[in-house]
């Protein structure tokens, strides 16, 4: 079974991103923060980690870059949640090593598909 | 509690996203929180970017979660603030008072937004005004004038045609505009007018500073009113031919060549891949998808303007440990079951005293251990309901900034100790009594500025709020430097309202006349005026919660209100104590010592009072036996052990037969299961299963004093 790290401040959203993926048959870890997110995932290995982008301590841009310095995440899709989706978002992004971005809001079905084009 | 406004629309994908509500709730109110406690504290002229961050951040998280799940009036009010606050943590504007002012107030609407969605039955927050004074906030003074720009058609006669419940509509989800090209991109701006006049209709925002290289205008829009609809609205400002609805719900999309990322077939708008990023897959950079592309053909300029001010956020420390909410019947139910299990344990332990431990060695072993455990397992489950007194405190700053607004006053709060732990069910109980006190003191207490001017004091006055711990009390002080109370005025007044006020009294007496029922001192003595109002109330709520309250003033100088509390309800450590064939139990954090009583130590003074001296200190005795009327039936005996009790800055030796032991007893209420008796504060099941009752020994050094 693919695992998932989960990392978003709010509760609410990280209740609701993880109940979809637990339905859609993912094993879901949940992360509070970037920093949180970090040390889980070096405790352990995922098959995607779906990420919340403004969080405090450290930033969904900022754990990226923290985890493709890692061998173990070199091709681990990371994909990031974010509000806004301008250019200057996707650049940073992109330099950071994400593998994608997913726009919030977006629904349940959304958030499946997605994840379906990135865990094989 | 009537049905959430949120109906079963709310149903996606089969994952019925109403069950995340409640969470949802208590963290957007969380927020709301913590965003007003910001604002009040942030100080306009040298704002941290720290703090322009959390506060941010706050408004940020209470939008995604109300987008996410359909609550549209209140997306579009954060979407708005967070729009100013960005520009603020950016520096492109500096912050100002009225700002503060404003986003306080958008606070209140979305908690009012927020309590309407959880089914308080209010009408629908009218925030038109606040969503106007924002967006007026954000173009800044020097941007007002371009502004005349707007439609010939900005008629707003359309709104009607929008449904008229701001409740959290289904259907939300987020659409990309596409306007243009047009001959004049002003034209575009008008778009922000509908979203404007038209309540309910979510937010618009520009997409990439609204400006693309191709003369296209993009523009985000959360809603929840169809398609159709929408761009009919749209028409009255572009013409149907420039405008192109399309599914954001995209929303997504990947850097071709980053690790993981699909092939390309994946070129819906909204989501992407990064090429060349780890993981994405081989093929992808091909046929990039019509988003990416421009991301990366408009390179770093942007990005490298803009990107230092964002760093910082991460800073921004907020450490939020992971924590599990639960309800708070489930915890009392387990408060519940420990008080049971103590009560078990206490009575496995008489009972396991009468066995032979050499003989049933492993018995004794397992009793000590159960013992161990019941004790640590009981701190385990007290310690959950425990919160901090910042939970109380942290209303008062707004309310004595609004208070002390209205008044014309200057106050300032000061607080100390907002760490100190106090029960839930405490925390809930005091919050009324200690508005009331606050609100008292700036009221009444607290004189104009300019009458403190003249009395030589600061223009600025200073409500003190200090919570501590001391013994198994919490201490809550309320404290002002204001007028203060006048003893001859309050004697007076006392009298001419029927109550019983000798010259005698001492000065704590005599303050302590303002919560005598009836002593409304409302068109009074102008030093006094309203001091008494509801003081009676807060009097009798403290004293419900087994607290007491006392008053210190110094006329000219202020005064101080000290509220001192127990700190749980439902489990303490006692003493037993054994009267004639009774037990009492005394709350061992008021036990001083205990010694037994010699001849000649007891002195009677005054006819009937009688005194012990305790290392040259003559203190009160108090026979439990005659206060109890214990009926004795071995005469052989008498009560010759003197317990040295502390309550109330008083202490007292209370004479008692023997000491029977130390022991944690779980508080039953005496006056929910019989009645108030005087002296006794409450009562509790021995092991034997007999019932004792708890010392009231507040009341006895009261007793004492009379």
């Amino acid at each position: 079974m693919h695992s998932i790290l989960a990392v978003d401040d709010s509760a609410s959203m990280r209740q609701m991103v993880s109940f979809t993926l637990k339905n859609a048959g993912f094993n879901v870890v949940e992360a509070v923060d970037g920093q949180d997110a970090y040390e889980k995932a070096n405790s352990r290995d995922f098959n995607l980690v779906l990420t919340d982008q403004n969080m405090p301590r450290m930033d969904g841009i900022s754990l990226t870059r923290r985890l493709r310095e890692n061998p173990k995440f070199k091709s681990t899709p990371i994909l990031i949640l974010t509000t806004e989706s301008s250019d200057q978002m996707k650049q940073a992004g992109r330099a950071a090593g994400a593998t994608g971005w997913l726009v919030k809001p977006f629904d349940p079905t959304k958030l499946i598909e997605v994840i379906g084009k990135v865990i094989r | 509690m009537g049905e959430q406004t949120h109906n079963s629309a709310s149903l996606n994908a089969g994952i019925d996203l109403s069950q995340f509500f409640q969470v949802f709730f208590e963290e957007a109110g969380e927020n709301l929180e913590q965003m007003e406690q910001m604002l009040l504290a942030i100080d306009v002229e040298a704002a941290g970017d720290e703090e322009l961050n959390a506060i941010f951040r706050c408004a940020h998280s209470v939008k995604g979660g109300a987008a996410t799940f359909g609550f549209t009036d209140v997306a579009e009010l954060t979407h708005q603030m967070e729009t100013l606050l960005d520009k603020l943590r950016r520096h492109e504007l500096a912050p100002t008072a009225a700002m503060v002012d404003v986003l306080l107030e958008s606070g209140d609407a979305l908690k009012a937004q927020l309590a309407r969605h959880q089914g308080n039955g209010a009408e629908p927050i009218e925030t038109a005004e606040l969503l106007d004074a924002i967006r007026a906030l954000v173009e800044g003074p020097a941007a007002a004038p371009p502004r005349a720009a707007p439609a010939p058609a900005a008629a707003a006669p359309t709104a009607p045609t929008a449904p008229a419940t701001p409740a959290a509509r289904p259907g939300t989800r987020a659409r990309v505009l596409t306007v243009g090209p047009l001959q004049d991109p002003q034209q575009a701006e008008a778009l922000f007018e509908l979203f404007r006049e038209i309540p309910d209709l979510g937010s618009i925002d520009a997409v990439d500073g609204g400006q693309a290289a191709d003369g296209l205008r993009r523009f985000r829009i959360i809603t929840a009113t169809p398609d159709a609809e929408l761009l009919d609205l749209c028409t009255f400002h572009v013409a149907r031919e420039h405008l192109r609805l399309e599914d954001a719900g995209a929303g997504y999309g990947f850097f071709p060549g980053s690790p993981g990322a699909p092939a390309p077939a994946a070129a819906d708008p909204g989501y992407g891949f990064f090429d060349d990023a780890p993981g994405a897959p081989a093929a992808a950079a091909a046929a990039a998808s019509p988003v990416p592309a421009p991301a990366a053909a408009t390179p770093a300029p942007v990005a490298a303007t803009r990107t230092a001010a964002p760093k910082a956020e991460k800073a921004a420390a907020n450490p939020e440990s992971s924590t599990l909410r639960v309800s708070v019947e489930k915890v009392d139910q387990l408060i519940n079951l420990v008080g049971e299990l103590v009560i078990t344990q206490a009575m496995l332990a008489q009972n396991g005293k009468g066995v032979d431990s050499a003989l049933y060695q492993q018995l004794s072993a397992g009793l000590a251990d159960l013992e161990r455990n019941t004790r640590d397992l009981q701190e385990a489950v007290m310690s959950i309901r425990m919160i901090p007194m910042s939970m109380v405190f942290n209303r008062f700053p707004r309310m004595l900034r609004d208070l002390a607004g209205k008044l014309g006053k200057k106050v300032e709060l000061v607080t100390q100790g907002e760490a100190t732990e106090l029960d839930k069910g405490l925390v809930e109980k005091i919050t009324d009594p200690l508005t009331h006190l606050v609100r008292n003191s700036c009221d009444h207490g607290i004189e104009l500025p300019a009458e403190r001017a003249a009395k030589g004091k600061p223009e600025t006055g200073t409500v003190t709020l200090v919570a501590s711990h001391q013994g198994g009390s919490i201490v809550i002080e309320v404290r002002d430097d204001g007028r203060g109370l006048n003893r001859a005025k309050l004697i007076a007044k006392a009298r001419e309202r029927g109550i019983d006020a000798p010259d005698s009294m001492s000065d704590q007496e005599a303050f302590a006349l303002i919560f005598a029922p009836g002593f409304s001192t409302a068109e009074a003595v102008t030093d006094v005026s309203g001091r008494g109002v509801g003081m009676d109330v807060v009097k009798r709520n403290i004293t419900a919660l087994g607290g007491t309250v006392e008053i210190d003033s110094a006329e000219g100088y202020g005064m101080t209100v000290r509220v001192r509390l127990p700190l749980t309800l439902a489990i303490m450590d006692g003493m037993s104590v054994g009267v004639g064939e009774e037990c009492y139990i005394l709350p061992l954090s008021s036990v001083v010592e205990s010694f037994q009583v010699r001849e000649g130590m007891v002195k009677t003074i005054g006819g009937s009072g009688r005194v012990v001296e305790v290392r040259d200190e003559f203190m009160p005795v108090i026979d439990i036996e005659r206060v109890f009327d214990v009926p004795r039936f071995d005469f052989e005996r008498v009560s010759n052990i003197m317990v040295v009790v502390e309550a109330e800055g008083g202490r007292v030796a209370l004479l008692v037969d023997e000491l029977l032991g130390q022991q944690q007893v779980v508080v039953k209420n005496l006056e929910a299961n019989y009645r108030k008796v005087d002296d006794v504060s409450g009562a509790t099941i021995l092991g034997d299963g007999r019932v004792a009752l708890i010392l009231d020994i507040g009341a006895l050094v009261r007793r004492s004093r009379h």
